[in-house]
Parts: C-alpha cells; sequence; structure tokens
C-alpha cells in the first residue's frame, strides 16, 4: 500500500468510527461527551484538592485510567474477541474491507489502531487532561500545562494498546490465552517483589519525570506495537469448537429458570471468550488499581482508610462489568421471535446477575478485608454495602442502559445520569471510609443502613427495568434510545 | 379460513412511516409472498404481526389473537424466522433446539425426534454438537429454519427463507413450504426475491411505501397477464429497466 492509500484509509476509518459513535449514541449528542468527561475530571480534582489529595496523586490516577482504557482499546482494532465481534462486526465495514479490497490486512489494522490512538486521545484523553485546570488557575501557562499532561497521558495510554495488541498477535501465533495471562501474573509478581514498580511507575507517569522518559516511553510503544503487527498472524482464525449438552443439566440444577433463559446466559458466558473467568478479571482489575490508589495516598498521606467500608463500596462498581458480560451474547430483538416478555428476558438476567456477580464481588472483597486486616464490624458493614450497593449500581445500570450497557457507555446523557446516581452513594461513602478509621457502631449501623435502603432501591429500579424497556421495544423506540 | 389480517396499520419511526396502512389477509391453506423492495415495510408488518412492536393505528389478527393486546399468546401459536443476523450464541444447535422446546413447552422427546428430522431434511445432523457461533450462516440458517417449525404451528412468518442457503438445501425448503401450506396452515413469506415468490407462493403481496399496492393469485389456474416481474416494476417503480439506457446494460 502506498502512503496515498495509507491516508485514504485513515481518513475513511476515522470518519466511520466518528458516524458509528454518532449513530449509536444519539447523533452529535456524543459530542456532549468529551465535555462531560472533562467536567467530570474537573470536578474529581476540585473535590480531591479539597480532601487533602495532591496534584500528584490526582495526575496518578489519570494515567491508571489511561493507561485501562488503552488496555481495553488495544483489543477493538482486532474484533477478534467474541464480544468485540458482536459489538462492531456487523458495524465496521471498512474493517473488513482487506477481503474484498487490495489492502494487506496487517497494514489496515496498523491503521486502525493509529486511528484510535489519535481518536480516543483527542475525545477521550484530552478532557482528562483538562481536567487539571482547576488546580493550575487559568494562567497563561494553563494550556502548556494541560498538552504536557495530555502528552504524558496519551503515552500511557498508547502503551495500554500495545500491550494489548501484542498479547493479541501472541494468541494469533498459537499462544494460549492461560499462559499470556500467567505470564501476565508473574512478570506482575516479579516487578512487585523486587520493588520495580516504582520504576516502571516512573517510567509511565512522564508528566513528572524527564523529556528523555517521555522519549524512551514512546519509542518503546512504537517498537512493541510495530513487533506484535509484524507478529500479528492475518490468518488466524479459530478452529470450530464442539461441546456435549450441557443445557437441560444446568437448567435443572437451578432453583428457577422459566422457559430456560437462565441457562442460555450462563452457558453463552460460560463458553465465549475467556469463558467464567472474566468476571473475576474485571473485578481484580478493579481490586488491583483500588489497592494500589489506597496505598499511594497512605503513602504520601498516612492516611488509611476503613478497608471494609472502601472496598464494600467500591468494588460493588463491579455489578456494571458483570452485566455487561451477561448481556454481550444476546438481544433483546433475538428473543422476540419466541412467547417470553421483555420482563422476562430482564428478571432472567437480573438472576445470572446475582448467580455469578455474588462469587465475582465476594472473591475480590475477602481479599481485601484480609490483605488490608480490617476490623469485624468494619468488615461486617462492609460486606452489607457491598450487597447494598452492587444490587443498586446494577439497577441503575440496566434502569438507563436497558440491554446495551457497553454501547450506551458513551451516550452523555446516559452515562451522566449513571454516574450522579454512582455519586450519591459512594462518594460519601468514601469520605466516611476515609474519614473515620475504624468505624464506630453508630457508624457502622448508619452505613449498613444505607446498604439496605440502596439495596432496595436497586431493586425497585431493576425491576421497573423490564416494563420500561418492554414499553420502548414494542414501541419500536428501543433501538434510537 | 382467514389466519392472518392487516387493516389499516400505520406505524411511524421518527419521521420516517414504515407502515401506511397496510391492508391484507391470509387464509388458511395459502403460501403468501409479501413481495417488496427494501424499506418497503416488510419487516415492520412482520414485527407487529407477531406482537414485537405496536403499529400507531389500525388492527391486526393473527389465528385469531390481536397480536398487540396478546402478544405472547399470538408467539406461542406462529413460527417466527427473523431475517436479522443473531448476536453469537455459544448453545450447539441441539442444545439451543432444547431451549426452544423449554420456551414452548415441548415435550422433550417430541423435540429430539422432531430436531432429527429437520436436521436430516435439511443436512446438519453433522453439526448438531458444533458451538452456533462457529456455523456457517447457511447452516445457522438452518438452524433457524428448525426452530421457526419446531412447534408444528398454523402460521409462520417467514423473513428471506432461502438467504445463505445451497441451491440444494433452497429446492428442499421450497417444496418443504409448498408442502406446508398444503396440509392447511399458512405460510407468510417475506422476501424481495421475485424468482422465489413466483416458484413458490400461491398468492402475492406487493409492497411499497408502507402499504399494499398490488395483489396476484399465483396458484394453480390463475390466469396468466403479465409476468410477476412486470407487475412487481409497475407498481413499485415508474422507472422500467427496458427504458435503461443500452449502455448501462451492456447490451449493443
Amino acid at each position: 500500500m502506498s502512503r496515498r492509500v495509507d491516508w485514504t484509509v485513515f481518513v475513511a476509518l476515522f470518519r466511520e468510527e466518528w458516524r458509528l459513535h454518532a449513530e449509536l449514541f444519539g447523533g452529535r449528542r456524543f459530542l456532549l461527551f468529551p465535555g462531560l468527561l472533562a467536567a467530570l475530571s474537573a470536578s474529581a480534582a476540585v473535590g480531591l484538592d479539597a480532601t487533602g489529595t495532591t496534584p500528584g496523586e490526582f495526575v496518578a490516577g489519570l494515567h491508571v485510567f489511561a493507561l485501562v482504557f488503552g488496555l481495553y482499546s488495544g483489543t477493538a482494532g482486532f474484533a477478534g474477541s467474541d464480544m468485540l465481534e458482536n459489538v462492531f462486526g456487523r458495524l465496521t465495514l471498512l474493517l473488513s474491507s482487506s477481503t474484498t479490497l487490495p489492502l494487506s490486512r496487517r497494514r489496515l489494522l496498523g491503521t486502525f489502531l493509529v486511528k484510535d490512538a489519535l481518536y480516543y486521545g483527542g475525545l477521550f484523553v484530552l478532557p482528562m487532561a483538562v481536567g487539571i485546570v482547576p488546580l493550575v488557575g487559568a494562567s497563561a501557562t494553563a494550556p502548556l500545562v494541560v498538552a504536557e499532561l495530555w502528552l504524558s497521558l496519551f503515552l500511557a495510554f498508547v502503551a495500554g494498546m500495545v500491550v494489548t495488541v501484542a498479547a493479541i498477535a501472541l494468541r494469533t501465533r498459537g499462544v494460549p490465552g492461560w499462559a499470556i495471562v500467567a505470564a501476565a501474573v508473574l512478570v506482575a509478581v516479579a516487578v512487585w517483589t523486587t520493588g520495580g514498580t516504582r520504576v516502571l511507575w516512573h517510567g509511565l507517569v512522564s508528566y513528572d519525570g524527564s523529556v528523555g522518559s517521555a522519549v524512551v516511553l514512546a519509542v518503546s510503544a512504537v517498537a512493541v506495537g510495530s513487533l506484535a503487527l509484524a507478529g500479528y498472524d492475518p490468518s488466524y482464525s479459530r478452529p470450530s469448537r464442539t461441546a456435549s449438552d450441557r443445557f437441560a443439566r444446568l437448567e435443572d440444577a437451578l432453583p428457577t429458570d422459566e422457559g430456560g433463559l437462565i441457562a442460555k446466559t450462563l452457558l453463552d458466558l460460560a463458553r465465549s471468550s475467556g469463558g467464567v473467568v472474566k468476571p473475576f478479571v474485571s473485578a481484580g482489575i478493579l481490586l488491583a488499581l483500588v489497592a494500589f490508589l489506597v496505598g499511594v495516598v497512605d503513602s504520601i498521606t498516612g492516611i488509611e482508610p476503613s478497608p471494609g467500608i472502601f472496598f464494600g463500596g467500591v468494588l460493588g462498581l463491579t455489578a456494571f462489568t458483570t452485566y455487561n458480560w451477561l448481556t454481550q451474547f444476546d438481544s433483546v430483538e433475538e428473543y422476540l421471535a419466541y412467547p417470553v416478555t421483555v420482563e422476562a428476558v430482564f428478571d432472567a438476567k437480573r438472576t445470572a446477575f446475582v448467580l455469578v456477580g455474588a462469587p465475582t464481588m465476594a472473591v475480590p472483597y475477602l481479599v481485601a478485608v484480609v490483605a488490608f486486616d480490617a476490623t469485624r464490624l468494619d468488615a461486617l458493614v462492609g460486606a452489607f454495602l457491598l450487597a447494598g450497593y452492587s444490587l443498586y449500581y446494577y439497577g441503575l445500570t440496566v434502569y438507563v442502559a436497558g440491554f446495551s450497557p457497553n454501547e450506551f457507555l458513551f451516550d452523555a446523557i446516559r452515562f451522566g445520569a449513571f454516574t450522579v446516581g454512582v455519586a450519591v452513594a459512594l462518594v460519601p461513602t468514601l469520605i466516611v471510609g476515609f474519614v473515620v478509621v475504624p468505624p464506630s457502631a453508630p457508624v457502622a449501623a448508619a452505613l449498613g443502613c444505607a446498604g439496605l435502603v440502596f439495596g432496595g432501591v436497586g431493586l425497585a429500579l431493576s425491576s421497573r427495568a423490564g416494563p420500561r424497556w418492554g414499553r420502548r421495544y414494542r414501541s419500536g423506540r428501543a433501538e434510537s434510545a | 379460513m382467514v389466519a392472518i389480517r392487516a387493516d389499516g396499520l400505520e406505524k411511524s419511526y421518527g419521521s420516517v412511516d414504515a407502515l401506511s396502512g397496510m391492508r391484507f389477509s391470509v387464509s388458511r391453506g395459502e403460501l403468501f409472498g409479501f413481495l417488496g423492495p427494501n424499506g418497503a415495510g416488510k419487516t415492520t408488518t412482520i414485527r407487529v404481526l407477531t406482537g414485537q412492536i405496536v403499529p400507531d393505528r389500525g388492527t391486526a389478527t393473527v389465528l385469531e389473537t390481536d397480536p398487540v393486546a396478546e402478544p405472547i399468546e399470538t408467539r406461542r401459536r406462529v413460527g417466527i424466522l427473523p431475517e436479522q443476523e443473531s448476536p453469537p450464541s455459544f448453545l450447539t444447535p441441539r442444545e439451543y433446539f432444547e431451549f426452544v422446546g423449554k420456551v414452548r413447552d415441548l415435550d422433550s422427546d417430541r423435540v429430539t425426534s422432531r430436531v432429527e428430522t429437520w436436521a436430516d431434511r435439511l443436512g446438519f445432523r453433522s453439526k448438531l454438537d458444533t458451538l452456533h457461533t462457529d456455523l456457517s450462516r447457511g447452516q445457522q440458517q438452518k438452524v433457524m429454519i428448525t426452530q421457526a417449525f419446531l412447534h408444528e404451528p398454523d402460521v409462520v412468518f417467514i423473513d428471506e427463507p432461502l438467504a445463505n442457503l445451497d441451491p440444494l438445501v433452497q429446492e428442499q425448503v421450497k417444496r418443504f413450504l409448498v408442502a406446508y401450506a398444503d396440509d392447511g396452515n399458512a405460510v407468510f413469506v417475506s422476501t424481495h426475491n421475485i424468482d422465489v415468490a413466483a416458484d413458490v407462493c400461491t398468492r402475492v403481496g406487493i409492497v411499497a411505501d408502507g402499504r399494499l399496492v398490488a395483489e396476484r393469485d399465483l396458484a394453480d389456474g390463475a390466469e396468466d397477464g403479465d409476468s410477476l416481474l412486470e407487475t412487481f416494476l409497475t407498481h413499485v417503480d415508474d422507472v422500467d429497466p427496458r427504458d435503461v439506457p443500452a449502455q448501462m446494460t451492456g447490451q449493443p
């Protein structure tokens, strides 16, 4: 492919990405999303500053977000996972054009990833960087500070992308998924135990370092990305898989499963890429991030939160990722060919959520309270919060986003409603978790009640979500909602 | 005896009028072809008649049920083969049919025997234990055809029945549809393939701009006149392809 063709493909991919989002997320309403991100980032900066958090900690948190976002975005270009085939497979025409046009698939993917890096770097990472403005003030140097922070965040984002791309490239060369995960865990443990975390961190957060460290990170990212693309096997395709009949056995084992809807959801989850481990990985990543941030705050300020309250409140957020996994492999429209109501489909998802979500949240929570040495009362209150808040976050997600939490994530209005809903429960809890250490009996009782109340609200929201979305689907408005 | 009746159905999506007074009926024993170009309102009509969406105006009756008031009862009695591509399912066809049997409250032994019959008829017995997501599109279509007939419904709504099927299986499906209608069932076939409609249907309704603009009886002994293609072009588009300049058709 010539450079001219590369440029043509790049522009077309960029335009397609924009149209994809504009179509999915309410036309030009999608433009609000970067503004909302900037507002959220700035609000977080102001709020954290008021609670004594330093600008350095705030910047560190932003880099963690950028890195994780990059890790996730790296999968998009390859559309190789089952979830991404579902989300993007029917929507991206250009990504599959190497089968119909004289274009190299490897080069097309490279162009796609460059496009993704610039697209998300502009629309999502830049608003994150703008959040620092309240901390530096509206001075003449503010644009320069924002630009430096953006560059640093962008490099962290790209680093995350190339790590994922490298893992996928290895996968196409026949390296088993479990071996890649095991290697990643081993590397993480080795870095942790040898004290390499600080070195790694300084390498990743070039905002605090020298120009040289930024150049090293940029060159490394380009080198790893290029190697990964060179190693990627475009002809890789998964052999067709067979399975023994498990539906009836699973359906019989469930205490309730009207119409087999729960069994179908659980089998889809278990057999898709990553199996039932996926929700645990999502929860594990959240646990690791929160534990890391708690460690950073503790090392700088000497303040350590009540681990039960803190982790109980935060880990409930895995309700969103768990529900997301449970809805990736079917659609409401699919069920409308059968004599089942939309309400029944939502009810089945809720039961599946409880079955999958309970262990998904309980395991990392237990790890956290043991690792951070929570008191019994703190651990008990945290467990109440975890159960109640997760049900609340679940109800909020289902009510706001219906059957498509992933697709609606970038809709500014829905995301805003979801964020406010989460903040109402989470922010006061986190403040209490930091201020009252360990929790007194009255505080514990109040938080326990909060867990019950929010759990009740979540139950009510999830019960209303079925009829709400049922009416939308029957009116034909759900697809464009 | 009328099995399907649509009376003045109207449905809009925002500023787009998908249905603008759709009116027709289909009797038992008929293989009714619903013929129209893309965007004519065919799929919306099926979705209204099967209770998936409600019309803005008009009424519908399917096997003496009202799909607006009692959508579940309507869908219990009919079979539906939707056109839209399904998301990837990780059930095998064997498990998927168990799921359909469970949803439709069918006896599991009956499901097993009917699946065997259909697997032999359409030639996918060797794929019964392969994950649905790993099947070819043609094999997936065979699975979807089977689920539509699994409960032997009196009325079947089929959107593009022959999509992705090889010619041999297309012939088998066409023959089956004719025989199924001959047994006193109503088969409603939505298609934009004129040859398919002309080949198997006893009657054809031509749809354009959200309403039925013409009907043709194609049953044995029906009066011959213009070809179905000519009738279709007359009602659907003012442009007759025979008027297209020769250089565009490649003819001298």
